[in-house]
């Protein structure tokens, strides 16, 4: 090609053989890092929540690859053991809450940036394109949040969430009424369904029907209603109309806010709220609501205040806070530090990153709850790679501050119970 | 169902009505003077009220005192889209009806992201202020202070508006709509009357959105929530006419409301939908539309 | 002399057409990147869904903003009748196709006689209904969507694992037939119509009976292949929602192409789409790390800069002039 001189070709070439000696001797010194996507809605409405899922990913990988020493599996850092010490490398991608993109943007990952694996991604619609795409390519996908059931009921061998679905959440819900109803005397006879009817409210709704009816509990409103509505007054005179014992809400925050100011202005305080999570848990509808939260319980995946249980939340949370603008772990950035920490473990149980060997390691799964910051049995996939050992637990917002109200052994505060009185 | 709630939720809805008959306004205002649909009307409305909340965070001003000062920094962005973008729009030689479309359209784009870009893509609300989690109870009926405040400055709003189609300025105004290529044998500068038409239309649509950022919550996409029933009630009322506005506002917010009420929460909107097709079939030019 | 102009015209947008036919099915063959063919993918589906678009938007000059609808009705239908019925895509995109221009004839059946912006937001509010309907309604799974699993690699069902290179032919194939089809339209008598419409009231008058069902025609025409790339995609992507198959902003993706390409021309939707396209997907693959909203910035500004600074399209750099035709006059 080039025509270069004898003289410069010799120099070039003891240039090149020592450039060569001093990278093989680094090279040796250091395993090649290990490179995870994670497809996340990075820019539009559902920006922040990318934007804390980048920032609660990027913290897991620090913490596996430095020396931060917390007490919990693969906290010890250093990289992973049993690859010589190898870095996890993310690289990010924008979904823009779009399926479309969402795959183009995962394929972009598997073939060019040669990821091992793929974590994502907040939204059902998504997870779908994603998980189908990681499938054809045979290169697992984790899901860190994706809550629908039916994401692991598509046949997918390279799927796993160590996730509850929005069924073991649900029942989780049940599960707290027989309890509560058991313990204080006064059970619920009734509830008011209210949801958001994209995927999540849609589904989380079916759902909740159905388990009502199975209970013998009353549904005495089942509203569906549009997403960003200008107004939910109206709504929240059905429910006031429907005067259940526990209004159940599917929202994301901004309707959360809304149906709570509207039921408010509607002169109705509804005698128990359980949410199923999303809106209701946002920092930024506690902020915009106030003294209206108070009382507000929802089902969660994590237990903030399982610090004697799980004491690595405390280091994981203080490290957060310093990364994040002060926020807190909540219910999807603790599961995405868990969906990683699952990852490497299986990567390093693996020894490889080998996709097969992988896919083997990520079934073979067996960590104990205690070696998380999860307050799980355990994370144990199944057949159809769903966490088996994933109980979540109900929460309530007393005093600025979420506590565990049930189950009741690992309740770090009674339940303020006002249903029956 | 009781009939006080079935009136609590008519007020309701006629009170947001009158908001959305206030956005409709300025549409309606700018599309009968120059023929230009304005498809960032929503971000207009957007902008008004990160306005208030930024307003109100740094120099602590409640949203209702902010209401001239807003309205105010509204019309110069109402006039600045006008010189810079508009006027040469409205000069161009080919497909100009589909240029203002897509000009419009590009804008709303355009400002989306500048929002995201400056205010991040988190929810912001004002929680505090006069109006904030007051109510107002008449006997059983109960409604929130914000929207009645809202209900009512639309309506001042409107009888401004009213007002000013009867001063000299106001006369310019219609007669350079109903024949924009004469009026410049009788004086009347055609680009100054546009560019203050803008103003105006801006300006109104940034009272709505002081308003209703006292008990909305305020984000980069939240113009699309509002836009859609602006263009439909426009459409509804007839393009160019502020009459037509205020009725079919009004008239969609009760339907919404209505709807929502006797048939299903998740189709208010279908119900909007489903009059203004109606209509639309019996009165293309909706009903009180002139061109 | 004229006609003669006019079929020399024809003839050598013919054989243009045709050069770029054989060119772009040997583009992808060296391009080893499976992310740029994917993006040769997507940018051919949307010049064929603008084209489609085109013929009724700017050829017979009505402006649509909810041509989503007929994307979404072929998505959904290519799809049900593939999961649940076992009717191979090849032929159900074709319902699809069907369906899309019967919806297309009910929508322009009371919307023609609404003018210029009228009917665009009429059109809009149409797109609108459909998907607050389609969100609710339990038949097409409402919100959850659709998803096409991939079963096995197969013609017939268009199916293949990780390939690309077979959509790339079958998008190809879209693009070029829509094309052609607007070339027939473009030459038709129907054509002829539209441009003397547009350009002279009293001839709008006295054409006004035959206009009506001329465009009823260009509808059904604009509805079937929208329709029919929708049912591509589908099969393509593997899941259809209703945000991602009815949405605004897919109908404003669809007509865009030919804006910002020129309308009424046989090149701008594929121009158009050649740049549009490709600035979009891969704004998110640079930029979409930041989050911040600069993309947007980015796709609005060009929008803007590009509807003013070239109102006739970005054919117009090369000299194509549009054949638009449509309603007459812009302003009274």
């Amino acid at each position: 090609m080039v025509d270069i001189g004898r003289r410069s070709l010799l120099g070039a070439a003891t240039t090149g053989m020592a450039a060569g000696a001093l990278a093989a001797a680094a090279r040796a010194a250091a395993p090649p890092d290990i490179v995870i996507g994670a497809v996340y809605p990075l820019s539009g409405n559902s920006a922040p929540i990318g934007h804390d899922a980048q920032i609660a990913l990027q913290l897991e990988a620090d913490i596996i690859n430095g020396n931060y020493d917390v007490p919990m599996l693969l906290g010890q850092g250093g990289g992973l053991p049993a690859l010589g010490g190898a870095k996890i490398k993310l690289v990010f991608a924008d979904s823009q809450n779009s399926p479309q993109i969402a795959r183009t943007e995962a394929e972009r990952l598997i073939t060019e940036e040669h990821v091992v694996a793929i974590i994502g991604s907040y939204t059902s619609a998504t997870a779908v394109t994603i998980s189908q795409i990681c499938n054809r390519y045979e290169i697992p996908y984790i899901s860190a949040e994706n809550s629908a059931p039916s994401l692991s009921q598509q046949g997918l061998a390279w799927f796993f969430r160590p996730s509850p679905t929005d069924i073991g959440f649900t029942q989780s819900m049940f599960d707290f009424f027989a309890g509560i109803g058991k313990q204080t005397g006064r059970p619920v006879h009734s509830v008011a369904i209210i949801h958001e009817n994209s995927v999540f409210g849609t589904s989380s709704a079916r759902i909740q029907e159905s388990m009502a009816k199975k209970a013998g509990i009353k549904v005495l409103a089942d509203i569906s209603y549009q997403a960003s509505s200008p107004s939910l007054s109206v709504e929240a005179e059905r429910l006031r109309a429907a005067n259940a014992d526990v209004v159940m809400p599917s929202s994301y925050t901004s309707d959360a806010i809304l149906l709570v100011r509207s039921m408010h202005d509607a002169g109705y305080a509804p005698k128990a709220i359980l949410a199923q999570d999303a809106g209701f848990i946002d920092p930024a509808f506690l902020k915009a609501v106030g003294p209206l939260a108070e009382g507000v319980m929802s089902r969660s995946s994590f237990a903030i205040d399982a610090t004697k249980a799980r004491p690595a939340i405390l280091k994981v949370n203080a490290m957060l806070k310093a990364r994040d603008a002060g926020k807190d772990l909540n219910d999807l950035t603790a599961r995405e530090v868990t969906a990683l920490q699952v990852l490497a473990d299986a990567i390093n149980r693996a020894g490889s990153t080998k996709n097969t060997a992988l896919q083997a390691a990520l079934k073979a799964t067996d960590i104990p709850g205690n070696e998380t910051i999860m307050p799980w049995v355990g994370i144990k996939f199944d057949a159809t790679g769903q966490n088996v050992e994933g109980n979540p637990v109900i929460q309530q917002y007393q005093h600025g501050v979420w506590h565990t109200i049930f189950p009741f052994d690992v309740a770090t505060a009674p339940a303020v119970w006002n249903v029956g009185k | 169902m009781t009939a006080a709630i079935v009136v609590q939720v008519v007020l309701g809805g006629l009170l947001m009505g009158l908001v959305y008959a206030l956005v409709a306004a300025g549409l309606s205002l700018i599309f009968g003077l120059m023929d230009v649909v304005n498809f960032a009307h929503g971000e207009l409305l957007m902008l008004a009220m990160y306005a208030a909340f930024v307003i109100h965070e740094n120099l602590g001003l409640d949203p209702l005192l902010q209401l001239p000062l807003v309205a105010v920094l509204l019309f110069g962005i109402g006039v600045a889209i006008y010189r810079g973008l508009i006027a040469r729009a409205l000069g161009v030689r080919f497909n100009t009806g589909m240029v203002q479309i897509f000009v419009t359209f590009g804008l709303s784009i355009f400002l989306v992201g500048a929002a995201q870009l400056a205010f991040g893509a988190d929810f912001r609300s004002i929680s505090d202020g006069l109006l904030a989690n007051r109510t107002i109870a008449m006997g059983e009926i109960v409604l929130p202070l914000a929207q009645v405040a809202a209900g009512l400055v639309c309506l001042l709003a409107f009888a401004a508006l009213v007002a000013i189609s009867r001063t000299e300025f106001g006369r310019a105004l219609e007669a350079t709509r109903e024949d924009r290529d004469a009026v410049a044998l009788i004086g009347i500068d055609r680009d100054k009357v546009f560019s203050i038409g803008w103003g105006i239309g801006a300006a109104t649509v940034g009272i709505a959105g002081v308003m209703l950022a006292s008990f909305y919550y305020i984000s980069p996409t939240v113009g699309s929530n509002f836009a859609l029933i602006a263009y439909v009630t426009v459409a509804l009322g007839g393009f160019g006419s502020l009459l037509g506005a205020l009725v079919a506002g009004i008239l969609v917010g009760l339907v919404e409301a209505l709807t929502a009420l006797l048939v299903d929460p998740s189709l208010k909107q279908v119900g909007i939908f489903a009059i203004y097709v109606l209509v639309l079939m019996a009165r293309p030019r909706g009903l009180f539309g002139r061109l | 002399m004229r006609a003669n102009a006019i079929t020399r015209r024809r003839r050598r947008e013919l054989i243009g057409g045709g050069v770029l036919l054989i060119l772009l099915a040997l583009l992808p063959l060296p391009i080893a990147n499976v992310y740029l063919r994917g993006l040769i993918v997507l940018t051919l589906l949307y010049a064929g869904l603008s084209q489609g678009w085109n013929i009724l938007g700017g050829y017979c000059g009505q402006i649509s903003l909810g041509h989503a609808l007929y994307f979404g009705i072929g998505a959904y239908a290519s799809a049900i009748l593939f999961t649940r019925y076992g009717v191979p895509p090849t032929l159900g995109i074709f319902a699809g196709g069907a369906l899309g221009a019967l919806a297309a004839l009910l929508v322009g059946w009371p919307c023609f006689r609404l003018s210029g912006h009228y009917y665009a937001i009429a059109t809009l509010v149409v797109g609108m209904m459909v998907l607050l309907l389609v969100q609710n309604w339990g038949f097409v799974n409402a919100a959850m969507g659709i998803t096409i699993p991939f079963r096995m690699q197969s013609w017939e069902d268009l199916e293949f694992r990780v390939a690309v290179l077979p959509f790339h032919y079958v998008m190809l194939a879209y693009a070029a037939i829509v094309w052609l089809i607007a070339w027939v339209v473009e030459g038709s008598r129907w054509g002829f119509i539209w441009r003397a419409v547009k350009d002279d009231v009293a001839a709008a008058e006295s054409l006004a009976v035959r206009v009506f069902p001329s465009k009823m025609a260009a509808a059904a025409i604009s509805g079937g292949i929208t329709a029919v790339g929708g049912g591509l995609y589908a099969q393509y992507i593997g899941f259809i929602d209703p945000d991602s198959g009815l949405g605004l902003s897919l109908s404003v993706l669809i007509a865009l192409p030919a804006v910002v390409g020129g309308v009424g021309t046989l090149w701008g939707p594929l121009l158009g789409a050649a740049v549009l396209i490709p600035v979009q997907q891969l704004s998110v693959a640079w930029l979409g790390g930041a989050g911040n909203g600069v993309d947007l910035m980015i796709y609005g500004a060009l929008i803007m800069a590009l509807a003013l600074a070239r109102p006739q399209g970005l054919v117009s750099l090369f000299g194509i002039r549009s054949q638009a035709g449509g309603e007459a006059v812009d302003r009274a």
